[in-house]
């Protein structure tokens, strides 16, 4: 009996020292991820809006392979979620401070992540990187409160209308210049059961960029602030005009029948498989428009005889950015990794990187196109550098709280669908803005 | 012999259940309901602002949308689908060849995930591709706006709910009606019942707790409806299509209105509450008459 209570003692102490060992080595483990030593690499994460970035947003996979090439102790973990996930992890990381160390993000969020003191000022970094100069001067002053930057961009943000050449000479019709034009291209293409735009509401309602610079093209950017701050209405009669033309196109046949049902990549699987003349997104979807052959070319909007200001409006501006979590100051070795890693991504290196994969550079970086391989994509960049043409500081929606921009698309999509009249979209939004 | 009455060791016997349903539903309901009291977007300090989430919602016109189509979902289903899935399992009790086969067939649908139930309807009633309109294309009948329109939309997502939910509801009841007492119903069948005397007075009344549980278990589903919405419409167009729980989706993490959604969150959850027990009240106060 002693014999056996004394195995069963022995036995207690071997597993409580298999215990305290096993825990030791996982401390020491803990110790050491993350945070960066002289005994491993350091481990910065990145958190995307994207469930496959590798997939979904070859550009960012390319400048972070490169970066982990040319930085082996520095390595980065990627991840990502759909938007609406993405956000809600960020909003509940926040919350329990455990921010990604970079991470995109909407501009309104980042100015109140920001304000509630959760991400760290980049303006010192920019400064000690000599970047601030690189960046138009818009992008720094739409990334900044008083003089902190709270962001920096992650993707130039170049949308407007793609056309597919072919379809276009197959019906006898030129590319059009005025929202007339525009008009008489919807009627005829409808007459053939032909859909003139592509776009997909389901899952996708923030999907209406071209609309969005056309409220450039009706004085959005000199009214919004006055909208802000009370002074005045989104439901204006510049705006009604607008959107009573969208209506006239929904009225012309310029809409497929299912876009309430079809999701944004089923739009652009429309107009890559030749059955729409247009498409509205940007400059991301230059690489499928380009695998899929199309002979395409990239139309920044019609131009408004009724519009205010300014016609010849591109948006070719900086999409929301990447913000830096504020607790990555705190960790020396995180900070100077970050600091690489920013220094990498706006080098001339990344910016051609990008721009190998289908996007615009952010940075006053002059990029290299092929055009017999990116035919589409230097479509879109001659249409942005077009002479007399101008771009706006900002896209509409990236200046107002995620509410107002729901709203600012349920009232397009709502015309469009024909489940909203003009009036009653704009009181909508204007709902949005004053319930702010 | 143990007497396990004594107070201390009731509470012993029902303390981890009570605390493991505190800490995984009653504190969450309650953090909820604090959380709808307040303007609060996900971080920072949540500032209290009263009942102004609920009073913003009465406001709303996506809202009431939202929740009409939330009880014509409801309706519809519990409408149609109790009955259906109630003569589903009778006529599977009976012995026909290829029964089991039958019932697993029925049931399939119940363990095919939400997420690819609206993926797969998308494809079958979309107004453009769709399967239903390409064949009523083929008898030159016009296109139907089954989903994305504002009429139909949550008649269709009702149609899709019963067809995923009828295999579940049948099992139940296809258990309830195993366990009836055989000499109950030989006695019914000597004392010259027909097959529908038998079925109105004698197994209807005797699976009435079989139908409340149905009731309350399609009660709570309907309730919960997001994902078939989510693929179907996406809640469109402009939230004509959706049910409580996508648009509470939609406010708290899309508009990051957390205060709000929340308010709608616990709306669901008193509503639903409200649903079953009353279904309870008066399924008990029929036994009782």
């Amino acid at each position: 009996m002693q014999h056996s209570s004394s195995k069963s003692s022995l036995a207690r102490r071997i597993a409580v020292g298999l215990v305290t060992a096993s825990t030791i080595v996982a401390l020491a483990g803990c110790a050491t991820a993350g945070s960066g030593t002289a005994s491993g690499p350091t481990e910065i994460t990145l958190s995307m809006q994207n469930p496959d970035v590798k997939t979904a947003d070859p550009a960012t996979w390319a400048i972070v392979q490169a970066f982990e090439k040319a930085n082996p102790d520095i390595t980065v973990t990627v991840s990502g979620e759909a938007v609406a996930e993405h956000l809600q992890k960020l909003s509940i990381a926040a919350q329990s401070d455990t921010l990604p160390d970079i991470f995109w993000v909407y501009k309104s969020t980042a100015v109140d992540m920001q304000k509630a003191g959760k991400l760290l000022d980049l303006a010192p970094v920019l400064d000690e990187l000599g970047l601030t100069d690189k960046f138009p001067a818009s992008t720094v002053s739409n990334f900044s409160t008083d003089k902190v930057i709270f962001g920096v961009p992650y993707q130039g943000l170049l949308t407007g209308l793609w056309y597919n050449k072919k379809v276009l000479a197959d019906n006898g019709l030129d590319v059009p210049v005025t929202f007339d034009d525009l008009i008489n291209v919807a009627k005829t293409l409808s007459a053939k059961g032909i859909t003139t735009i592509s776009n997909g509401a389901n899952q996708s309602s923030f999907s209406v960029w071209s609309f969005l610079v056309d409220l450039d093209r009706f004085g959005y950017q000199d009214k919004i602030q006055g909208i802000l701050a009370g002074t005045e209405k989104y439901n204006n009669a510049d705006f009604l005009r607008l959107y009573q033309h969208i209506a006239e196109l929904r009225d012309a046949g310029a809409f497929a029948s299912n876009v309430s049902t079809q999701t944004y990549q089923q739009a652009v699987d429309q107009f890559t498989g030749g059955n729409a003349a247009m498409l509205d997104a940007g400059v991301w979807a230059s690489s499928a428009i380009q695998d899929a052959g199309i002979d395409a070319g990239f139309w920044a909007g019609p131009q408004f005889s009724d519009g205010v200001g300014d016609q010849k409006i591109v948006m070719n501006v900086a999409s929301a950015p990447f913000a830096v979590a504020a607790k990555v100051g705190d960790n020396a070795a995180k900070l100077a990794a970050v600091k690489k890693f920013i220094a990498f991504y706006y080098s001339d290196e990344a910016q051609q990187l990008l721009v190998d994969n289908g996007q615009p550079p952010v940075t006053t970086y002059a990029p290299q196109v092929d055009a017999t391989k990116q035919g589409a994509l230097k479509a879109a960049l001659d249409t942005a550098t077009a002479p007399g043409v101008t771009s706006p500081e900002t896209q509409p929606d990236l200046i107002v709280s995620t509410a107002v921009a729901s709203a600012m698309y349920d009232s397009i999509y709502g015309v469009i669908q024909a489940q909203l009249t003009p009036q009653a979209a704009l009181e909508l939004v204007q709902k949005a803005f004053d319930a702010q | 012999m143990v007497w396990i009455s004594s107070r201390w060791k009731i509470v012993v016997m029902v303390g981890p259940a009570l605390i493991l349903f505190s800490v995984f539903v009653v504190y969450p309901v309650v953090y909820s309901m604090g959380f709808s009291l307040t303007k609060f977007q996900g971080f920072g300090t949540p500032e209290f602002i009263g009942f102004k989430n609920y009073l913003a919602l009465a406001d709303d016109p996506f809202f009431w949308q939202s929740l009409q189509n939330t009880i014509i979902i409801l309706v519809v289903s519990i409408v149609l689908l109790v009955p259906l899935s109630f003569g589903l399992a009778l006529l599977l009790r009976r012995k026909i060849p290829g029964g089991a086969g039958m019932r697993a067939l029925v049931f399939g649908p119940a363990i095919i995930a939400p997420i690819l139930i609206g993926l797969i309807w998308v494809f079958i009633l979309d107004p453009k591709i769709g399967l239903i309109n390409r064949l009523l294309a083929g008898i030159g009948i016009p296109p139907v706006q089954w989903i994305g329109g504002d009429i139909l939309t949550p008649y269709a997502v009702s149609a899709v709910f019963i067809w995923s939910s009828i295999g579940f509801a049948m099992t139940i009841f296809y258990a309830g009606l195993q366990v009836l007492p055989e000499d109950v119903m030989e006695a019914s069948s000597l004392d010259g019942a027909t097959g529908w005397q038998q079925l109105r007075y004698v197994t209807v009344p005797m699976m009435r707790e079989t139908f409340a549980i149905v009731a309350i278990l399609l009660i709570t589903n309907v309730f919960k409806i997001f994902e078939l919405v989510y693929m179907l419409t996406g809640g469109g167009p402009v939230h004509r299509s959706d049910t409580l729980v996508s648009y509470m989706y939609f406010v708290t993490f899309t508009n990051q209105q957390y205060g709000s959604g929340m308010a709608i969150a616990v709306i669901v959850t008193v509503l639903s509450a409200i649903v079953s027990i009353g279904y309870l009240v008066l399924s008990r106060e029929r036994k009782i008459a």
